[in-house]
Parts: structure tokens; sequence; C-alpha cells
């Protein structure tokens, strides 16, 4: 008969993984920004570290939703199928109603970070990822309304909603392919403008 | 209604603008216009400037890159992009970046390039983003042009240096070897940014440029990162930088954040590290939640470079802990996760479990799930331990558990730590726990299945219950989940080896009342695999009780199997074959020549 031999290969607390580097979160990247005892060789490795750390900083999708959950303006960033975007939509703003004024702004919804601003009776929502600058975000939110502001003189509801190319054509102006590109209100209204259609003769 | 309009044939064009209008509305509001989409297309086609600009827009919304009409737009997009009217062209550009996919990149790429060159800037800008987005899609198609990137980013104007920031981030995200020799050119940048020297257009409730800021901190951190050389070069505009930016209200707030991460991911400066430290003391105990949740994630960031700066805090991140704001609470656990160590591991976990317990969202429960495993393997103190909080883990997140874990935490049991006393008493207590558990009356499946597998392998370990006892309450068990087919496969096995194990002990042969109902259950059953088992067990019960014990071997779960690739064992039945002329076997590659030689002598004959 042959001998008896016993696997070991699990143990938990076992010095074998302290040679491991820092801890990695679920999708593998790690927590946090230490970079330092990775232990890189190689050509490439770098990227490796980098894009772990830092990731893609994008902009998901910009939502402006009343309180009473209608859409007022939707501006997608990457591809969501129409029936999940109700849903989307929906969801967000029944989390946003529920958290009081002293909340942070910030909220995790299904694993992207879903940064808000409250204006009256609009919620401003942006979904980004995860390793995106959520202050800087915030303070986007306000340059956007900002903007908007300036467009219109005090915009409020109505304006967007009648106006609603004139909203989109700003938030295209200002962020393209995720990356918040513009945020000089001159250029973006000046070239807003251009698309009006002449004054009637 | 606006179906029909859109039908008729004489389409009036000054209304056209604005039922498609009216058609995003309808899309907005949760609606399907799909059948106005052409329209869109159509109307990108006409001349007038307004017209052609919303329907540009309402295609970029109603299509996504892999809609069937997309080929329909590529030639409009290609005429617009040579229109002598910038705006048309900037139109056009706008609409590839939300449009363009891999296949529709070449039509597009050779005038896209070409406009890098064009006198607006508007274009330039907008060229610069066209080409971003082909790189996300399919870097290969603008290797060529990372050079044409970086002179981008020296255009006299500002934002097409933007546009040349976005496009450069990626590249050195991708790769930062060959970009490092860029990194004065940011720090100048940046210098130049913070003194003022962009128009004052740009800037931001008097601050100027924050958003460029950082963007060029983050390309900084990528380029600086565990690269001794090049932070030394940073150093000094970070410290610049984060001066500049404190005391400059929430955009500035914004920049030191951007500050901190960035000094916790290049080369560590002390001087640097002190002063973030100091900026991440203020947001930690502001009175504002936002601050506090950015001052918890730079924190998870410095107490990887300096453990110290975390204990100063200690006060207001167990505050954090119990905030009544989610998202507070959610941050604070990503910073003790962070700072686990094996002194600290058991009252980390503890504080995740509890947050698993009220966690709802799904995203959020597989990840404290699976970042609860791996704090238990990495730090455990004891095994005991360590089972225990998986069972706990099981137990309240057993729908989102990996497999993985499951198996791990059966292996363990199995092969036990070698100290043979040790993983007797081990199991023993494993088999009680788990013993106790099935009182419950639902138990997720996962915990289910390393129940049953443990008090199959090692059930006989309990004292006051007899094998007969513990197969009916592993009945019972795989009763409450009816979907479950392998676990009632597994049911069958562990009744089959407590069955092995009493015989094998001189204990009652033979299976319980209800496994073997169970067992004749599941002869004819649907599932080959079950049936199989069954048939397997009926049949090795009638054998003499050496061979079952052979069969289901009791605590041979961390055995090898020795697979003998030589097979000595069937050695003689082989040679008693050949002795009778069977043919021996050819390859795979043998065979297919065979046959080819075998067609070639058939057309030769012909």
């Amino acid at each position: 008969r042959t001998a008896v031999r016993r696997r070991r290969t699990l143990r938990p607390g076992s010095k074998a993984f302290e040679g491991a580097k820092d801890i990695r979160d679920s999708r593998g990247r790690a927590s946090g920004f230490g970079a330092l005892d990775l232990g890189l060789n190689g050509r490439g490795s770098g990227r490796v570290v980098v894009e772990r750390i830092l990731g893609e900083m994008t902009v998901r999708f910009v939502l402006l939703v009343n309180k009473q959950g209608q859409t007022r303006l939707a501006h997608y960033n990457e591809i969501v199928p129409k029936a999940e975007r109700r849903q989307i939509e929906g969801e967000m703003v029944r989390k946003c109603l529920t958290r009081s004024d002293k909340q942070c702004s910030i909220v995790e919804h299904r694993g992207m970070k879903v940064i808000y601003r409250r204006y009256a009776s609009l919620f401003f929502i942006v979904g980004v990822d995860e390793h995106e600058n959520e202050l800087a975000v915030h303070e986007f939110i306000h340059c956007v309304v900002e903007t908007l502001d300036r467009h219109f003189g005090n915009v409020c509801e109505l304006d967007i909603m009648f106006h609603l190319e004139k909203a989109h054509y700003i938030l295209e102006e200002m962020v393209m392919n995720g990356q918040i590109v513009e945020t000089n209100k001159s250029i973006i209204l000046g070239q807003t403008v251009m698309y009006d259609p002449p004054p009637e003769k | 209604m606006l179906r029909t309009i859109l039908a008729s044939p004489k389409l009036d064009k000054d209304k056209l603008k604005e039922y498609l209008i009216r058609l995003m509305y309808v899309e907005m509001l949760g609606h399907d216009a799909s059948f106005g989409y052409i329209h869109a297309v159509k109307a990108t086609t006409e001349h007038d400037l307004a017209l052609k600009r919303v329907a540009y827009l309402a295609t970029a919304q109603f299509l996504d890159e892999h809609h069937d009409l997309i080929i329909l737009i590529v030639n409009t997009v290609q005429q617009d992009l040579k229109d002598d009217n910038y705006l048309v062209v900037c139109a056009a550009l706008t609409t590839i970046c939300r449009l363009v996919n891999e296949d529709t990149i070449p039509a597009v790429l050779p005038q896209v390039t070409e406009l890098l060159n064009h006198p607006k800037e508007h274009v330039r800008k907008k060229a610069v983003m066209a080409l971003h987005r082909f790189h996300r899609r399919a870097p290969a198609s603008v290797e060529h042009l990372h050079g044409k990137f970086r002179q981008m980013l020296c255009d006299k104007d500002p934002s097409v240096m933007s546009a040349a920031l976005c496009a450069l981030y990626d590249l050195i995200v991708d790769d930062p070897k060959p970009h490092k020799n860029l990194v004065p050119s940011f720090v100048s940048i940046l210098k130049q940014i913070v003194e003022h020297r962009l128009p004052k257009a740009y800037d931001y409730h008097r601050v100027p440029a924050p958003f460029l800021q950082v963007k060029l901190l983050k390309i900084l951190a990528a380029l600086g990162a565990a690269d001794k050389a090049a932070s030394e070069e940073m150093y000094s505009v970070l410290s610049t930088c984060l001066k500049k930016a404190e005391n400059s209200g929430n955009v500035g707030n914004a920049i030191v954040y951007e500050c901190v991460r960035t000094a916790s991911t290049i080369y560590p400066s002390a001087a640097l590290l002190e002063h973030c430290a100091a900026a991440v003391s203020r947001f930690v105990s502001s009175p504002s939640n936002n601050l506090k949740y950015v001052g918890l994630e730079s924190l998870s960031g410095i107490v990887n470079v300096n453990p110290a700066h975390a204990a100063e805090h200690q006060m207001a991140v167990v505050d954090c802990l119990t905030d009544p704001d989610e998202s507070l609470r959610k941050k604070t656990l990503d910073l003790m996760y962070a700072m686990t160590k094996s002194h600290n591991v058991e009252v980390i976990v503890e504080k995740m479990l509890a947050f698993l317990a009220d966690a709802q969202d799904a995203h959020l429960r597989e990840e404290t799930v699976t970042r609860i495993g791996t704090l238990a393997e990495r730090y455990a103190p004891s095994t005991q331990w360590f089972i225990e909080t998986m069972n706990e883990v099981f137990a309240i997140g057993g729908d989102v558990v990996k497999p993985r874990a499951i198996n791990n935490l059966m292996r363990l049991i199995g092969e036990g730590s070698g100290d043979d006393d040790a993983d007797a008493s081990l199991r023993a207590d494993a088999a009680r726990a788990y013993a106790e558990l099935l009182r419950k009356p639902k138990l997720p499946k996962a915990l289910l299945e390393v129940i049953v597998w443990t008090l199959g392998e090692y059930g006989g370990l309990l004292t006051g219950k007899s094998n007969l006892e513990v197969m009916d309450m592993l009945c019972d068990a795989a009763e409450t989940q009816p979907e479950a087919r392998a676990l009632a496969a597994q049911t069958m096995t562990a009744c089959a080896k407590l069955a092995a194990q009493a015989t094998a002990s001189g204990g009652a042969p033979g299976l319980s009342e209800k496994a073997s109902r169970l067992v004749e259950r599941n002869l004819n059953s649907e599932d080959v695999d079950k049936s199989q088992r069954a048939r397997e067990i009926v049949h090795l019960m009638r054998e003499d009780a050496s061979v079952v014990a052979a069969a289901l071997p009791r605590d041979a779960g961390g055995e090898d199997v020795d697979v003998d690739a030589a097979t000595t064992s069937i050695e003689a039945y082989v040679n008693r074959a050949r002795q009778r002329g069977a043919a021996e076997y050819r390859t795979e590659s043998e065979r297919a020549r065979e046959s080819e030689r075998a067609r070639e002598s058939e057309r030769a004959r012909e």
C-alpha cells in the first residue's frame, strides 16, 4: 500500500504570507497608496503598480433628477442599457433623499462612487470611478451649475426642461470621454451660443 | 403622435429640430423612441448648423458605439471633419468622442490627426480628445501618435494643453517609463499655474485652474511612484502647491487632498509628509462630513507610509465608526482594513462582521466578505479563530461567498496543522460547533456544504450522538435546501462515510432510515451525479466491511491520491489483450496521417 502523505497547503496566520505585497481589495487593487514595498522588477511592472493605485479617472454619468424622481438631464459616458438607466436613476434619488444635509455628499453604490449636490428641488448626481478625487468632483458640480446659471440667468428646473439641448451642449464641452476637460466659462458658453439658430429676420 | 409626424414625407425642417429634442425627452422619461433614431441620423446630413448640431446630439444620446446605425453616420462625420466652418468640425469631433468604436477608428483617424494643426484652438482641443478616445478603444491605432500628444502639451492654448494632459495620463498609467523625461515639463506647468500665469478666465473662485492642478498632481503621482529620482524633482512644486491651496475654500481642499494622495504615492519625503499629515489632521477633525470622508481616505494612504500618524487620530476614527452616516462608516472600515496587523485583526474583523450584517448593497457585501477572508487568512491568531470567523462569515454572507473560500475551509479542517492532538481537538470542536449550528432552522447553502462535509468526515468524533443520529441531522439539513443539487449529493456521500466508520469501529452497520430513503429517492434522479452516487452507495453497503472501509477511508481528506502514470497495475491485462491480437494505440497525429494516406491512394486509383 502506498504511504499516506498529507498535503498542507493552508495555514492561516502563517508567516508564509508575510512576503506578500500590501493588502489588495476585492478587485486586486492595492487599498491605499503605499507603493513602496511592492518589489518592482523588470519592465512593465510599473504599469501594474500605477494602475492599481491610481486607476482610471472617469466620470461615468451626470444626472439631474428632481425630488419626485423625474430625470431632467441624463448624460451617460458609458454604455448603460436604457432599462437599467431608469433603475439606477431611481435608486440614486432614493438614496440621496434619505440622507440628511449634514451627511457627506459621497455615497458608494454598485461599486462606484456617486457624488451628489442638492440645489433647491434638483439633485445633481455624478457617478465616478473609485479613484477619482471626490472633492474635485463636488466642486465640478458647482462649476456646472455656475455655468448654467451664467447662461440662463438664475437657472431653474424649467430652464433646463425647455432648453435641454443647451444644457447638453454645455456638458459636452466640459466633459469629454469622461474627463473634465474645460472649466473656463467664457470658452464653454462662447461655443454653446454659436449653435443657436440665427435670429428671425 | 410623434411617430406619425415623423413618418410623414413632407417633414418641416424647422420643426424637425423640435421633434428631435422631444424624442430625447421621451427616452429620458423611460419610453422607447427607437422609431425616431433613423430620423436623427438622417438629420445629421443637414446643412443648417443648429439642426445638424441637434441631430448629432440626439444621435449621441440614442445610439451607443455598438449600435447598427453607427455605420450610417461615419460618412457624414468624415465629410463634416473637412468642413470650412469650424463649428461643424467641432460638432463632428464631439460626436466622435461619444460614438466611435474600434471598427470606425480607421475611417476617421487620418482626418482627426490632421486637425491637430487646425488654426482654431477649440478644434485642436477636441481633436486631442478624439485621439484619446481612440487610445481607450484601440491603443494600437494611435501608437504612432504618442509624440504628437507631447507636442500638444506645449500648445499655446491652455485648453488644448488640458486635453493633452488627459491623453498623456492614460499613456503614463499604461507604462510610465517612456514618459519619465516629461517630469520637468509637468513640474514647470504646475508651477506656472500655481503662480497665476494662466489667463484670469481659467480661475475658479480665485484658485487658478484647480481641475488642471488636480490632473497634473495625478500625473506626477503616476510618474513618481517608487522612483526616487523622479520624486525628488517634484517635492518643491508639491510643497508650493500645498501651501497655496490651503485656506482657499472648498476647491483648495480638493487640491490639498490630491497633494496628499500624490505625496503618499511617490517616494516619501519626510518634510512633505509632515506637511500632509497636518492637512489630514485638519480634515479628520473638521465638522464637515465631506472633509472627514476625505480625511479618512487620505489617512489610508499615509498609514502605509508612516503608521505613527494614525495613532493621533484614533479617537476621531473610532467616532466615525459609529457615525450615522453610512459612507463614513464604510470609509473607516477601508482605513482599518489598510491598517490591519496581527495584533488588531480580531477587533477589526469583528467590526467588519457587524458591518456585513447591516449592509444591503450586494457589491459592498461581496467586497466585505472577500476582505474578511483575506484578513483572516493572513493574520489569524489561531486556526480555531479562523474556523469560527469563517463560520460566521458563511452564516451572515453565505450568498456572496466565493466557492474558493468554502473549499479552503474544508481543506483546512481536513489537512490540519500537523500536530495530531491539536488536530483531533480542532476537528472535534468543529464537529460540535457544526452540530450545534444544525439546530437552526435555515442556514445558507455555503455553510451547509462545509457542515455536511465536516460531519461526514468527523461526525464520529461527536460524543453523545451515534452515527445514525448524525446521518439523520444531515438529511434534515439537506431537506431545507431542496434546490441545491450538490448539497444532496454531498449529504449522501457524508452518510455513506459515517456508515463506513460505524462499521469499521464495530458499531451498527448500514445507513439510518432517513439516509436510506434519501439514497433510494436519488437512485433514478435526473442528475447523473446524484444517481451515480446513490447507486454506488447501495452496492457498497452490501459489501463486506473491509471493502467499505477501503472505499471510504477515515480521515483521509488530506491524503494525496497517487496516480500511477505507468499503469503497472493493468499491465498484465494489456499484455493478455495484445496476445489475443488487439491493436496498439495510435496517437491522433498518426491516425490523421493514416487517413490522409488512405485518401491519397483512393484518388490515385481513380
